[in-house]
């Protein structure tokens, strides 16, 4: 009856509502997924993990496009993809904004990718290919697939770098259940994708990896560069499990598939 | 400028820790030359990871001047005594060594580079802590003789590339394109005095090994998996391991048939160990097996020592000017006879 | 005129021989032992590379032009190890190298031996002045 059941909502409803307000207090100050942890009580980010998404073509959203082999036909074209980069807008000086215009039209040619030089960061947690998080209590590390990438960071106190590296410096620690990565002194010559987005040796980028559930991490980089870029800027997006049972990296050394571009021209003529 | 100070600089160069000449005996080292220094005392025991496994992690030297191959002249001695080390080792860093040791950059007659100029100082290079005349074990002490079918094989090969050695950069050798360096190669073999350091990085189930040179990564599963497919194969072949007792044993298949570890071919099939025998020092083990190239399986021994890190980035490939003057060169050479006929 | 391009010197075999397997790769393929050159520039860049590092300086003829000469060094992870830094070595600092020409004939060498202006040997010059290394 309907009293009955007022007089049962209005508590209920109480409840309820009580709960809600809980629960939403919870979330503001706690994230909602707590990772099992390792053996030494920390997150546990181990596992192979892989991006899901275009931003290796371009960190920006952009429609499907001619790719730069019309002999291949569909096998190589730009697909779709919603960007990564939050606000949408690369906040580029205007000088560096001609540059990754220049860029962009000889992607091809001049992406440091098609040479199958070392990613850099953050490039390399997006590629199309698997990584693999090792971790210990004194040091992370990140092997990737390609190019045999690989980054060790440093959970101790934090050092200084005696030169610049392909694949930065990195000084990590723990905040909450996340991790912090900062890493510097970037070889200039990465990029950030296939559409011409650079950087200078000025780079300073601040990695977080946070567990989102047993089987997804959110990633987010803060990238600052005042060489280049007007004020930091932020990408975000999840990285997926690689579930599989036997998943592992396989030996992808990439080199030689990079060499006829490279050095084709100093091949001996025939005849000579 | 005195001496000293630069052997102490010369000694963070060569990623070596200092090497006294009464050097501390490794835990279970006897005095007796004829035992095996590692068998003799009470097997030591290794820390675990927070999740119960031997604990291997750190920054290593593999760094020694003792020769792959025994010297012919030693017939089947395994070791040497405390004083015939002694008298070996500053010999050594007199330059004094014919196939006793090898000094590598340190070599007297090495043309490129000014000795002093780079910390490659003679007077600071050590030899393996266990007193072996060579790295590989046993009474030969040498890689065993090529079957027919092997030197038939190695041979077509060199016959294929005669004449064509610098036609392209696919005649090169690996090391050469950054592909693979003798140095990164697995079985790990150590150089002189270069700072080739290994890192050991251990998460849940796997072992991450870092070898310094080209940054060369394997993480090796210790969860029991077979290995990929055979029709799978890759330059560095497909690494599994396992736990037994305190040892990591690596076992490595499907190799390419470009690999050719000691001219062997894809069969080969190399098994590792990885121990650790006191605080400072692992021992690395290896067994390579070929059927097809050799009669039987060899091994090799040789002593890690705990070292300052960091391990820095190598990269090779990034900056590869050497091939690209090597085909210039050889493009040059060929331009000139033309010129000349 | 344009010097001989010579045989594989004998010296350089011997270090062949000296080094078999170990070597990352022929120094008589890239460089000419019979070609020495001695050249004082000043530092353009020093690019931090494996298994080599190589410096770029600015050489100024006797006819007065500038040519951009590229020197073969040390690995700079050793360099790292000895306590030296990309700031060791600034864009403008005066070295003079010897060393032996790269064999296709280009503004290329081996760096053997590089000195200061001054005299000062390079790298140990340079860890020296910063004291010693931690």
């Amino acid at each position: 009856m309907r009293t009955r059941l007022s007089d049962s909502l209005i508590p209920g409803g109480l409840a309820v509502g009580g709960l809600v307000l809980v629960a939403t207090l919870a979330t503001a100050q706690t994230p909602a997924y707590r990772a099992p942890r390792t053996a030494d009580g920390r997150p546990n980010l181990n596992g192979i993990w892989q991006a899901l998404n275009t931003a290796n073509w371009d960190l920006q959203g952009h429609a499907a496009a001619k790719g730069p082999v019309p002999s291949l036909g569909a096998v190589f074209v730009v697909p779709p993809g919603l960007g990564v980069v939050e606000g949408e807008e690369i906040p580029y000086l205007p000088a560096a904004a001609a540059r990754k215009k220049e860029n962009q039209a000889n992607w091809a040619a001049l992406d440091p990718e098609a040479k199958c030089y070392l990613p850099g960061v953050p490039r390399a947690a997006y590629l199309p290919y698997p990584f693999q998080i090792v971790q210990s209590s004194q040091n992370i590390l990140i092997s990737h697939q390609f190019a045999n990438a690989v980054r060790v960071v440093n959970m101790g106190a934090p050092t200084k770098a005696p030169g610049d590296s392909w694949m930065g410096w990195s000084n990590g620690r723990w905040d909450g259940e996340t991790l912090v990565v900062d890493v510097t002194s970037l070889d200039e010559r990465t990029w950030f994708d296939r559409a011409g987005n650079f950087h200078s040796d000025a780079l300073h980028v601040v990695e977080r990896y946070t567990p989102r559930s047993a089987d997804t991490l959110t990633y987010e980089a803060t990238i600052e560069d005042p060489k280049v870029f007007s004020r930091p800027w932020k990408i975000s997006m999840p990285l997926y499990r690689r579930v599989e049972r036997d998943a592992r990296l396989l030996e992808f050394r990439c080199v030689e598939f990079a060499e006829e571009m490279m050095y084709g021209n100093l091949r001996k003529k025939p005849g000579n | 400028m005195s001496r000293r100070s630069l052997a102490l600089t010369a000694v963070l160069a060569a990623g070596v820790l200092v090497a006294l000449v009464a050097q501390p005996p490794v835990a279970g080292q006897t005095s007796s030359a004829a035992a095996k220094p590692q068998a003799a005392a009470k097997p030591w025991t290794p820390p675990r990871t927070p999740d119960g496994r031997p604990d291997l992690q750190g920054i290593y030297t593999d760094n020694t001047v003792t020769p792959f191959q025994r010297p012919k002249n030693l017939g089947t001695k395994e070791f040497y005594t405390e004083q015939e080390f002694a008298e070996l080792m500053k010999r050594a860093r007199q330059g004094d060594i014919g196939e006793e040791g090898n000094l590598g950059a340190a070599n007297p007659q090495e043309v490129r580079y000014d000795l002093e100029l780079y910390g490659f100082d003679r007077s600071r290079v050590r030899f393996g802590s266990n007193r072996r005349t060579s790295l590989i074990v046993g009474p030969e002490g040498v890689v065993p003789p090529m079957l027919p079918e092997a030197r038939k094989r190695n041979a077509d090969r060199a016959a294929r590339n005669k004449g064509h050695e610098f036609d392209s950069h696919e005649n090169r050798p690996l090391s050469e394109r950054c592909i693979i360096l003798n140095q990164e190669r697995i079985p790990l073999i150590p150089g002189a005095n270069e700072g080739n350091l290994v890192q050991i990085v251990q998460g849940a189930g796997y072992v991450s090994i870092l070898r310094e040179t080209n940054h060369s990564t394997r993480v090796i599963p210790t969860d029991g998996r077979p290995h990929v497919p055979k029709n799978i194969r890759f330059y560095q072949g497909d690494s599994v391991g396992r736990w037994e007792g305190n040892t990591l044993v690596v076992d490595t298949t499907n190799f390419t048939n470009l690999s050719a570890f000691q001219g062997s071919g894809e069969n080969l099939h190399l098994v590792e160990r990885f121990t650790r025998v006191a605080d400072d020092t692992l021992v690395y083990e290896f067994t390579a097996e070929d059927p097809t190239t050799w009669a039987r399986p060899w091994s090799a021994e040789i002593p890690w020592t705990r070292t300052r890190g960091p391990v820095y980035e190598w990269a090779c490939h990034e900056g590869n000017n050497m091939i690209v003057n090597i085909l210039r060169g050889a493009r040059v050479a060929e331009q000139n006879a033309a010129q000349k006929r | 005129m344009r010097t001989k391009l010579l045989a594989v010197a004998a010296g350089a075999a011997l270090l062949l021989a000296a080094a078999p397997v170990r070597a990352h790769h022929a120094f008589a393929a890239e460089f000419d032992a019979a070609k020495p050159v001695k050249v004082r520039g000043s530092v353009v860049k020093w690019e931090l590379t494996n298994p080599h590092s190589w410096i770029h300086i600015d050489v100024k003829g006797t006819d007065g032009k500038v040519v951009t000469w590229m020197i073969e060094g040390a690995s700079p992870n050793n360099l790292y190890r000895l306590g030296l830094s990309k700031e060791s070595l600034p864009v403008g600092t005066e070295i003079v190298v010897e060393g032996y020409q790269a064999k296709d004939g280009s503004s290329k060498a081996v760096g053997r031996n590089i000195v200061f202006a001054d005299g000062r040997k390079f790298f140990l010059g340079l860890s020296e002045a910063e004291g010693a290394p931690k």
